[in-house]
């Protein structure tokens, strides 16, 4: 007869950033009875997830299910709504697209019609219609989220939030402190290890404590998993990071994502002030890279790529930067960082960790950080990126990818990836890569198009009438709370 | 629309059964611009018809070809299916329905099944089918389409039982409707290129020579051109699978009403189907030979069968395995030239159907075969194989039968790795392998594991913390939700009628 394990009754976490109170907050909320305690370290600026000012759509839903409202998000951290993020430059001079959020991204039902009209990359000079309705919104100015169900086309938008990281982790700080988790701040002293993984680990207040799951969220300091001795690492590509003072605070519905000769150049339009980070190649020197940013860097961090084999060994779950440490490109390190926290609260071990949930955990987590590589080195492999990451050499997967897509229209199918089909095919349009297309759709007839082309015209133009101008929505939404 | 000017790609299939004519016709409905499709078929040569019994998947097949539901069902004297009621498999006197359809929703981010087996443990749970739609619309012989949304009717699907030897035939109106052009007659010799050692031409008994640039090896267990003529390895799965035989006999209803699904009961030596079509029931005996004679069979099925018997047993014979290539030089098997595995879960048409839609989104232009689309093939038909294979074996080795040499043997035998660590992880956790490529996900693995026995240590454990009483208000309120509204839906005779009276009032 099957019967439930035995709760977790202590679970200590290692890390002072967004991602181990979020995933404090997680635990605590999945094992009420659970002493959870986070043991504060100083993080690194190299910890992009505990840095990330925004994520993708899945975060949304974590968040909602953890109770971290939206209105909480946007009324005492700073947030607000991303429809795409807007790629320049990656397929060449003058090339541009945008990578919109949902399974109602537009540009995927019909490639033959979005190859035609909207989503293909263009060259400089050539008009480039709109290839999503989050792109019209976008363009636009207008959106509103949408409360209750609905089905019209813009109940099937999804969209990112950004936030205010500082603002965003005293407000985690404070929900996890009201449900019950114990902050202890000063820093980890010492990991002792015993026969079945870590044995306790003390503070350099000198408490010492004992857990029956460690979760490691210390950033790239890894204090606990990095004193493992069955911890591998597998290395990847090196960056340069160089952050412009922070300018002016706005609302846009979008983001910007520009390939330059010295690397990627990321502007993060947040509400508290706009984000502009380069992404230099490590060989780049500093004059060109202000050059680049148009300022003078107000800070630099280098940064080499690694990420550990097995995220969870023995005792020990390695979740965000001390799992992976990646370049921040398309808020792929605190997705993957929620997706394995999400996957963490799905698998949650009892007190006697099972090997067997152990390694379904390691090989869906290998599945995420496969498909996050894959994406990160489809950036690097876009038309342009492969002269400016000259050396970052695609592996054959994505190659085999490439291909598929661009001669068939094909998008290999991935378990545990980050993007859905439509989203897949938004970024490869955005980064340029033409799709080719698939035999099935080469006989479609002309008037099918023109329907479905009519069809998204007039679903735009009732979006942009429904829709309301994003900043006054907003300022509604604010002025509501306040009230 | 011609696209600059390439010439079509002529793609010869070999085989006039059920998998060469869905080849044939579809290929010829979807790619009307890059295919010119020929097949080839002798009437000297009998059909298998594998496969009366089918997956959700078919009705995409159909769909996408543009057929009309009704005037298909009519064609097939088909009925619908909701699921397949297993007996006797985990032991004698068990039996569950794996249905097409889900067990219950989550809660509070824990799976329903972790609720049902703590309730269970505490002896508060009804049987596990009483949470499912589609479980308790098929002990009904309820039928109705899913509907849309996200409401407890829109948690199943569903797929058809229908005359095997009848859909052959349609799909082939259909493909010479479509542009197939056909040929009849045997072939004697295929001709291969010296150098690159590809298919160029079928000789036929007449001296026609049929070219092609792609050859479609539908063929049967035979294998003329994949098997005979490349030599293409073959990977035995009799160790596994140690099935290798059917007898097939057709009888009468026995009753008025229609199951709208399929049943298939453990026997001593393999198990038997009754699959309820409109006209008939079809019944067969799948066994080992190794264990059972062929003779032994027939009359075991003819003592079983229900109805009236409408014709003598049948044997079929056949291999589980698979050619270790699907796609090999010019040269692609689509159904049993490619591989077999058993009847049990009514994969056969959803196979070919896969390897048909996989050629037609890989499918060469000009002739000109790329060898990274042919990797790109045989790589995803190797993880639908896999993935059946293992979910097939499962139903063999999850049992405490031992009352036959057959049970025996499959009880004790080692299975594949990939399957041992999903068993071991239900074992002790409780927990199932995720996936979301290939067939078969969590419900189909809980359906199997629950329905032949095979309980968890360990379940999670955030189920404990709750109030059992509230869990099992809720559990109860979801099985009164399913029957009541399951009471509202026709009977699946009424519908099958109301649908043929559908048709027959339309216009032809």
């Amino acid at each position: 007869m099957s019967a439930a394990g035995e709760p977790l009754r202590r679970i200590a976490i290692v890390g002072g950033g967004q991602v181990a109170i979020l995933t404090a907050i997680g635990l605590k909320r999945a094992v009420p009875g659970c002493e959870v305690v986070v043991l504060v370290t100083q993080g690194d600026p190299r910890d992009f997830a505990d840095h990330a000012a925004s994520a993708l759509p899945f975060s949304n839903r974590l968040h909602h299910r953890l109770g971290i409202t939206e209105d909480v998000l946007i009324g005492q951290a700073g947030g607000s709504h991303r429809l795409i993020l807007r790629y320049i430059g990656w397929g060449g001079a003058g090339q541009h697209g945008a990578m919109a959020y949902g399974s109602a991204s537009g540009v995927p039902q019909q490639a033959r019609f979005a190859a035609q009209w909207g989503g293909g990359s263009r060259s400089a000079g050539a008009a480039r219609a709109p290839g999503s309705l989050a792109e019209v919104l976008a363009n636009a100015g207008r959106f509103a989220v949408h409360q209750g169900e609905g089905t019209g086309p813009v109940d099937k938008l999804d969209y990112a939030m950004r936030w205010d990281p500082a603002a965003y982790r005293a407000l985690l700080s404070a929900e996890a402190q009201r449900i019950g988790v114990r902050l202890v701040s000063g820093g980890i002293a010492r990991v002792e290890m015993g026969a079945g993984g870590v044995a306790a680990i003390s503070s350099t207040q000198g408490e010492r404590m004992t857990a029956d799951l460690y979760v490691d969220c210390s950033g790239i300091a890894r204090s606990v998993i990095g004193a493992h001795p069955e911890a591998e690492w597998r290395e990847g590509t090196e960056r340069t990071l160089y952050y412009a003072p922070l300018g002016q605070g706005m609302l846009a519905l979008e983001d910007r994502l520009s390939l330059l000769p010295e690397g990627w150049l990321l502007e993060l339009a947040s509400r508290s002030g706009l984000q502009t980070i380069l992404g230099a190649r490590a060989d780049i020197h500093e004059e060109a890279a202000a050059r680049a940013l148009q300022t003078q860097p107000a800070a630099k961090v280098a940064l080499h790529e690694d990420a550990v084999r097995e995220p969870w060994i023995g005792n020990v779950i390695a979740i965000g930067d001390a799992a992976a440490c990646m370049e921040p490109l398309a808020f792929l390190p605190i997705d993957l960082a929620h997706r394995m926290l999400d996957l963490l609260l799905e698998l949650l071990p009892g007190r006697i960790i099972d090997p067997r949930e152990r390694s379904e955990f390691n090989r869906r987590a290998r599945l995420m950080l496969d498909g996050v590589h894959e994406s990160l080195a489809l950036h690097r492999a876009a038309p342009f990126a492969r002269q400016v990451f000259a050396g970052d050499d695609p592996p054959d997967a994505v190659l085999s990818a490439i291909d598929q897509y661009t001669r068939r229209g094909r998008l290999p199918f991935r378990e545990e990836y980050a993007f859905e089909a439509e989203e897949r095919i938004g970024l490869y349009e955005a980064l340029g890569f033409t799709r080719g297309i698939p035999p099935q759709e080469r006989s479609g007839d002309a008037r099918h198009v023109a329907a479905l082309q009519a069809e998204f015209e007039r679903s735009a133009k009732a979006a942009l009438a429904q829709l309301p101008p994003y900043g006054q929505w907003m300022m509604q939404r604010l002025g509501a709370r306040q009230a | 629309m011609q696209r600059e000017g390439k010439p079509k790609t002529r793609v010869v299939v070999l085989g006039g059964g059920t998998a060469g004519w869905m080849t044939a016709a579809g290929l010829a409905k979807l790619l009307p611009d890059l295919a010119e499709v020929t097949l080839v078929e002798s009437e000297d040569i009998g059909i298998v018809g594998v496969g009366e019994a089918t997956l959700p998947h078919i009705r995409g097949f159909v769909e996408r070809l543009g057929i009309d539901e009704a005037t298909f069902m009519r064609a097939t004297h088909a009925t619908y299916k909701l699921g397949i009621d297993f007996r006797d498999f985990g032991s004698i006197g068990t039996s569950y329905i794996h249905p097409f359809g889900s067990f219950g929703e989550e809660v509070a981010g824990v799976g329903f099944h972790h609720w049902w087996l703590e309730l269970e443990r505490q002896g508060m749970a009804a049987p596990l089918g009483d949470y499912s739609f589609a479980v308790a619309a098929a002990k009904a012989n309820r039928f109705a389409p899913p509907a849309e949304g996200t409401s407890l009717a829109s948690t199943y699907g569903y797929a058809y039982q229908f005359d095997a030897t009848l859909f052959g035939p349609f799909m082939r109106e259909f493909g010479l409707a479509n542009g197939v052009t056909r040929h009849e007659g045997r072939v004697t010799s295929v001709e291969r290129d010296g150098d690159s050692g590809d298919v160029r031409a079928l000789v036929m008994e007449d001296g026609r020579r049929i070219e092609g640039d792609l050859f479609v090896d539908c063929s049967g267990f035979r294998s003329l051109l994949l098997g005979e003529t490349l030599g293409e390895e073959w990977e035995d799965w009799t160790h596994w699978l140690p099935c290798d035989r059917a007898a097939a006999m057709p009888c009468t209803h026995e009753t008025e009403d229609i199951r709208p699904y399929t049943t298939a009961t453990a026997m001593p030596a393999g198990w038997r189907w009754q699959i309820p079509l409109q006209h008939r029931m079809g019944n067969g005996y799948v066994f080992s030979s190794a264990h059972l004679s062929e003779d032994e069979a027939c009359e075991a099925i003819r003592v079983a069968a229900e109805g009236e018997p409408l014709a003598d047993p049948r044997v079929l014979r056949f291999r589980p395995g698979r050619r270790k290539h699907s796609w090999s030089h010019n040269v692609i098997g689509v159904g049993l030239a490619s591989g077999f595995l058993e009847p049990l879960e009514s994969t056969s048409i959803y196979l070919a159907q896969m390897a048909i839609t996989y050629l037609i989104e890989l499918f060469p232009e000009g002739g000109a075969i790329d060898g990274r689309d042919r990797d790109e093939f045989n790589r995803l038909v190797d993880i639908e194989y896999d993935r059946v294979r293992d979910f097939l074996i499962l139903h063999y080795h999850v049992t405490t039968r031992d009352d036959s040499e057959f049970w025996n043997h499959v009880r004790t035998m080692a299975v594949p790795d990939s399957l041992a660590a999903k068993m071991d992880l239900w074992r002790k956790a409780g927990r199932i392998e995720k996936y979301a490529d290939g067939l078969f996900y969590d419900a189909s693995w809980i359906a199997v594991y629950v329905g032949q026995g095979l309980l968890p240590d360990k379940h999670d454990t955030r189920t404990a913390f709750a109030d059992p009483h509230r869990v099992a208000a809720a559990l109860e309120r979801l099985r009164q939700e399913i029957d009541g509204e399951v009471a509202r839906m026709p009977v699946h005779v009424a519908y099958l009628k109301r649908e043929a009276a559908r048709l027959a009032a339309q216009p032809a």
